[in-house]
């Protein structure tokens, strides 16, 4: 199935190799996306697939419509006041802008980590159990599992086991991240998106994130919202690279760091501009 | 701290180019001392020895430096790996002169040169250009200068064994011309390199250019 596009740039939708992604490779896809905010439109004719167990980066200057993107996929944006969208994004086939779509399904199928670490004001096991909670799970044995599971899946089970009932505030900036991740976790989604997940942290819980994100994409398929460009080209398998609201270019990390095909591309990650 | 990359970059690119014409230099006097008997140009020709090497060393941990601060991407980022990589084939360049050179001060200056071996000219004017056409690839980032170097280097290679043939006739007919010969045989055998390593400089010009590898067997 190919993706035909209004996109003016020839690189800005599907690299050749995704473009022939069959129905069960890839998990989200937009279809003629556009958004406005107001007058504004931050998002133009997005076309693209992102692969299941791969993670997907997009980069871009500030303003360049790529959180927005991000948050087209868990719906966010309908928040927004003055905010208007256009086009499909199609999660496993659905529209998850579908006027019979299952909302509170589909934010539990595609969890989201933010720049700033959230944790709720509350124990670190209730963090944890607090979405299996709302999911109709109250069984003690379940819930320990479950806490058990993901802290370990997000690395952090070592450095909490012996004080769950501690506050997650008490934690340090890393942990609590790895903590949001893990909340993500315990309500098993299929997608998990991350804006600039690692921005307020310093450099050695960075790396812990990283890792972490490595090991996630086995079972998970992780979309990333990032700034730092040396950190896309680290993780993700494929990058995205926007600019003024539209997709410039999308590919394979290797080729859009070592030899992209748009000029505008080159331009952003040589620091021409932005 | 992008400009400041750009500019690092293009200093960079100078030095590069300094260095090329350097080793170029040390291949042209090492042959004009050969032809001339001039042996105070062989060993101007040794003394460069260092000055090529210590281009090699400071340019590279410039590049390094510049890849260490700046983490560069796409196009520099394939200038700088381009770099690494044609500053060794330039210094192995300027040590096949400074060979050639030695070989002159040491065994040749002293004897007449019996032989009138026009083909180890030829072949030192085919691969100087070949180097020279590399270099101008390097600097101006293109890549029409480099696009006929299989042909070329085809050229050199049928030289250097029109050579091998031509000393092996000297040597059969009088023995007294093995030392020179044998002499002429391994000086027609680093040109010969000499242009495979200008082959190696165009497939790295190509690929900063272009960022396609190619390979100009």
């Amino acid at each position: 199935m190919l993706i035909k596009s209004k996109n003016k740039y020839k690189h800005g939708t599907e690299s050749d190799e995704n473009s022939t992604l069959k129905d069960n490779e890839f998990v989200i896809e937009c279809r003629d996306l556009n958004l406005w905010y107001d007058e504004f439109q931050a998002l133009k004719d997005i076309n693209m697939r992102y692969r299941k167990n791969k993670v997907t980066a997009i980069i871009g200057p500030s303003g360049c419509g790529k959180s927005t993107l991000l948050r087209c996929f868990n719906r966010m944006n309908d928040v927004i006041d003055d905010c208007r969208i256009e086009g499909q994004v199609l999660f496993n086939g659905r529209d998850l802008y579908d006027s019979d779509a299952d909302i509170r399904l589909n934010r539990k199928k595609i969890g989201m980590i933010f720049q700033k670490p959230n944790p709720f004001p509350m124990s670190i096991y209730d963090n944890i159990t607090y979405g299996p909670k709302i999911h109709k799970i109250i069984e003690d044995d379940i819930l320990n599992n479950i806490t058990e599971r993901c802290l370990k899946r997000a690395v952090l089970w070592d450095e909490v086991m012996d004080r769950l009932e501690d506050s997650a505030m008490e934690l340090s900036g890393g942990q609590q991240q790895r903590l949001c991740i893990a909340r993500a976790l315990a309500v098993e989604p299929e997608v998990l998106l991350m804006d600039e997940p690692t921005a307020s942290l310093d450099p050695i819980a960075t790396q812990k994130i990283e890792d972490l994100i490595l090991q996630l994409k086995k079972e998970w398929t992780v979309i990333i919202v990032t700034h730092n460009m040396q950190q896309a080209a680290r993780i993700s398998d494929y990058t995205a690279f926007m600019y003024l609201g539209e997709m410039i270019e999308y590919g394979e990390t290797t080729q859009i760091f070592e030899n992209p095909k748009e000029k505008l591309t080159e331009n952003y990650i040589t620091g021409r501009f932005g | 701290m992008a400009k400041e990359m750009h500019k690092e970059l293009l200093f960079l690119k100078n030095e590069v180019s300094k260095m090329g014409h350097l080793a170029l230099n040390m291949l042209n006097d090492s042959i004009d001392s050969l032809y001339n008997q001039d042996i105070e140009l062989a060993s101007d020709v040794l003394e460069k020895k260092e000055k090529i090497k210590d281009y090699d060393n400071q340019i590279e941990e410039k590049t390094l430096k510049l890849i260490m601060l700046y983490q560069p991407m796409a196009i520099d980022l394939r200038s700088l790996a381009a770099i690494l990589k044609i500053i060794t084939y330039l210094h192995r360049i300027g040590r096949y002169g400074k060979d050639i050179a030695d070989v002159v001060k040491k065994h040749l200056s002293e004897r007449q040169i019996a032989l009138n071996l026009v083909n180890l000219r030829h072949i030192y004017e085919h691969v100087h250009s070949m180097i020279e056409d590399a270099l101008k690839a390097f600097e101006e980032m293109n890549i029409s200068g480099i696009k006929d170097f299989e042909t070329r280097d085809d050229e050199v290679d049928k030289l250097r064994w029109s050579i091998f043939r031509e000393c092996l006739t000297y040597m059969i007919e009088d023995p007294k011309y093995i030392t020179e010969c044998a002499h002429y045989m391994m000086f027609a055998r680093y040109l010969e390199r000499c242009g495979d390593h200008a082959c190696k400089i165009a497939e790295k010009v190509h690929y900063m250019v272009t960022g396609k590898h190619i390979e100009i067997s």
